[in-house]
């Protein structure tokens, strides 16, 4: 059956930056902003923006995103034709190899698209936070009648150099694109999102396939083939929150967002929701002695202690006497009585056990130069009056006693 | 086929729940901020690997309906049985037509081409739709069967109301009489929750219609008793039977003592209920929030206390909430003060207006209304 459009979501990247989060899942699995994981914002914008049908290419530590998915149904993606498809490196008559590059991934995937017929393709990350309506930029595409359309958006000019840079003519057709600049000609920045003419692409990924020199990536690869072919590509002007959350501070940075309202990441925004699974747990209980402020709390939590500036996921418990400010605490995280924890990514279901420290404010450190965010991967537990410093990331194979 | 049936009335009777039935029937009733009354019981059944339920309903439906939809938020959406809605007007024909039901059996044989083609299980369980309780039904089944009894009724030895029904046991745990409208209630309260096989339900339903006979407490626990084996169940954990608006109050405020909670939410039996996408609370620098439940989406400025807030509440900068169940999307605006109020969906206090119930007469502000 025929579909305008497919959405290829890339979701196989092994998060190498995010390491101590990552040891067991994806990237995109990693839990964000007390009730979701990153993936739900590409999965639940797909949803809002008419698309319902999605690939998810999956390969590093795919089995916790595979239960997350599931059926789609959170996100109301289980169709009858169509929905959401989990998408493995799979064997052919030809050979079986992994997934070499973003571009390889897609090009191993040419006969799901094909499936579906489409006019066009949706090229997405499992990496971003952003709510943005994919059928306006397909308005976009079709308008500019281009084989190729690009999300962009202005960041601050000294930033530019750490992002792919498009310089556009007039009318934000793409003339030059240039990765990670040291000068910069323009501020506009790849969002590494992309919109394809389906049979176009189709194509450049089988060229690109027959090319051994190539790395199979689609910044790398297709988008400069494309340019220097001179196919029609152009920039898709996006304004609104958006983050790259590949970094555990980034990772910090925008749950940190999502408590002020003026970051323009508001997740109590009913117009375009998020979707997520969640496990069924009553309302969070916040105790006598609780003393909460600029938080977010999800159902599940119990606060008996002090919650400042923080983000706690579906199932946190903070007990009496402990201290929890600017920090982020994944499912099922125990903070336990008179633990402090400040500055800090606590993984789903670590302990911290009675009296420990994990992390400092920043003008508490020892040594500025070396202040970071403590990080405690999943299923961590430390031991009682345990002290864990600033910059620390310890994963799950610490099991303090 | 091994295993049970459910069944859950749902049909309007007499209840003192007032301002809180105008759009809805008992089952549907709010609850515990994320909850419905029936939340309850079909996550019982759920839990004991119940695979079919029916659900017979009559009277103010529309929130039920939409509520249930079609099983999923319980795992009742089902290729073969899960959740089979029953609405009274579909089966009213049969008994000529009549307005309410005038007891279970009555309600059964409405459906009773149901229950003979559509129940493949050897038990059934009946229950009724206003009950919070988190029991393993699938431990009473047990006892059930090991016990070879006709009927099991689950009861309690915590007493309740004089119009409720009372059984009284001998040593081996049999029912040897059962009484209601009693002036001193003694013996064990009946939970109104039965498990008995299915073909002797279909039996007694036929006999019962036969000669016109609708009670099942009447004509079946009372007026079969010495000739079927009534057995009762005791069960004495967490149960709470909706009826009035104060036991609503007290029931629900209970839910804030950490030992009921824990015993009502045990995570080995989970209590499901409709998912919703709502994202976290938000508590503001200035709000203060102690000793409550809070459910997901609420944005709270102000101060909360001794409350039970639902989905989307919000509670504006100065505003006061104590000993409150606000329901879903309720707005107290700045400086309101709010005193043991209970407030159904979508309703409005508008800035510095205060509203104050007590908690031996909690107020009730209508669905929708704006203060």
């Amino acid at each position: 059956m025929k579909k305008e459009c497919v959405a290829m979501l890339l979701a196989g990247g092994q998060g190498s930056r995010l390491y101590v989060l990552t040891g067991d899942m994806a990237k995109p699995a990693v839990p964000f902003g007390g009730k979701f994981r990153i993936i739900d914002f590409p999965l639940s914008n797909c949803t809002n923006s008419g698309i319902d049908t999605v690939g998810v290419l999956t390969q590093y530590r795919p089995l916790e995103l595979n239960s997350y998915i599931g059926n789609g149904q959170p996100w109301e993606l289980d169709r009858m034709h169509g929905g959401v498809h989990i998408l493995p490196p799979y064997q052919s008559a030809t050979g079986a190899s992994w997934y070499k590059g973003t571009a390889n991934a897609i090009y191993q995937n040419i006969g799901f698209v094909d499936l579906y017929d489409p006019e066009y393709v949706v090229v997405l990350s499992g990496d971003h936070i952003y709510k943005m309506d994919y059928s306006d930029m397909l308005r976009r595409h079709k308008e500019a009648e281009a084989d190729c359309t690009i999300a962009v958006m202005e960041v601050p000019w000294d930033e530019a150099p750490r992002f792919g840079i498009m310089n556009v003519d007039g009318e934000d057709t793409i003339v030059e694109f240039e990765e990670k600049p040291k000068n910069p000609k323009s501020n506009l920045a790849s969002m590494g999102i992309y919109i394809f003419s389906w049979q176009k692409m189709r194509a450049y990924l089988i060229a690109d396939e027959n090319d051994e020199n190539s790395s199979n990536d689609f910044g790398k690869n297709i988008i400069p083939n494309m340019l220097a072919a001179g196919e029609k590509m152009v920039a898709y002007r996006f304004e609104g929150y958006w983050k790259d959350v590949g970094t555990l501070d980034s990772l910090w940075d925008a749950n940190m967002d999502m408590l002020s309202p003026a970051s323009g990441l508001n997740l109590l925004d009913r117009a375009w929701p998020i979707y997520g699974r969640t496990p069924s747990c009553p309302p969070a209980f916040v105790g006598e002695k609780s003393d909460v402020g600029n938080s977010a709390i999800a159902k599940g939590c119990v606060i008996e202690g002090e919650v400042k500036n923080s983000v706690l996921s579906v199932g946190v418990t903070v007990k009496e006497g402990a201290q929890v400010s600017y920090s982020v605490l994944m499912p099922g995280a125990v903070v336990e009585e008179g633990a402090v924890v400040q500055y800090a990514i606590l993984g789903e279901n670590t302990v911290v056990a009675k009296g420990a420290k994990v992390g400092c404010a920043p003008e508490c450190a020892e040594d500025p130069g070396k202040w970071g965010i403590a990080v405690l991967g999943p299923n961590t537990k430390l031991a009682e009056n345990e002290i864990v410093p600033a910059k620390t990331m310890l994963d799950k194979t610490h099991q303090g006693v | 086929m091994k295993g049970m049936h459910g069944i859950i009335f749902s049909y309007e009777k007499k209840t003192g729940l007032r301002e809180l039935l105008e759009h809805r029937i008992h089952g549907s009733v709010p609850i515990g901020g994320d909850y419905r009354v029936v939340d309850f019981m079909l996550s019982n059944m759920v839990n004991a690997g119940v695979q079919d339920v029916g659900i017979i309903m009559q009277g103010k439906c529309q929130s039920m309906l939409d509520h249930l939809s079609n099983g999923k938020s319980w795992d009742l959406s089902r290729k073969h049985g899960g959740l089979t809605l029953l609405p009274a007007f579909a089966y009213a024909e049969n008994r000529g037509g009549v307005g309410k039901f005038r007891g279970k059996v009555e309600a059964l044989a409405c459906v009773l081409d149901y229950l003979v083609e559509d129940v493949r299980q050897d038990y059934v369980v009946l229950a009724d739709s206003d009950l919070v309780i988190n029991i393993p039904l699938d431990d009473v089944l047990q006892d059930h069967i090991a016990a070879g009894a006709d009927i099991t009724c689950v009861c309690t030895s915590v007493p309740g109301e004089s119009s409720d029904t009372y059984f009284k046991l001998d040593d081996s745990g049999r029912i040897v009489d059962t009484a209601y409208d009693l002036y001193n209630p003694e013996g064990y309260r009946s939970l109104n929750l039965y498990i008995l096989a299915t073909d002797l339900l279909i039996r007694l339903v036929r006999d019962c219609m036969a000669h016109n006979q609708y009670s099942f407490r009447h004509n079946i626990l009372q007026e079969m008793g010495s000739k079927l084996q009534l057995r009762g169940y005791v069960w004495d954990g967490y149960a709470a039977r909706i009826s009035t608006v104060q036991n609503y109050y007290d029931r629900s405020m209970e839910l804030l003592q950490s030992d009921i909670r824990a015993e009502l939410f045990c995570p080995e039996r989970p209590i499901y209920a409709k998912e919703s996408d709502a994202c976290s609370t938000y508590v503001d620098p200035d709000g203060e929030c102690i000793n409550s439940l809070i459910a997901d989406g609420c944005d709270i400025q102000g101060s909360v206390k001794n409350s039970i807030l639902f989905r989307g509440v919000k509670v504006e900068k100065g505003a006061k909430v104590e000993g409150c169940i606000l329901f879903k999307n309720t707005v107290v605006k700045k400086d309101a003060v709010l005193h043991s109020v209970i407030a159904d969906k979508y309703v409005v206090i508008n800035e510095g207006r205060q509203l104050m119930g007590h908690e031996h007469y909690p107020l009730v502000l209508g669905r929708g209304s704006e203060v």
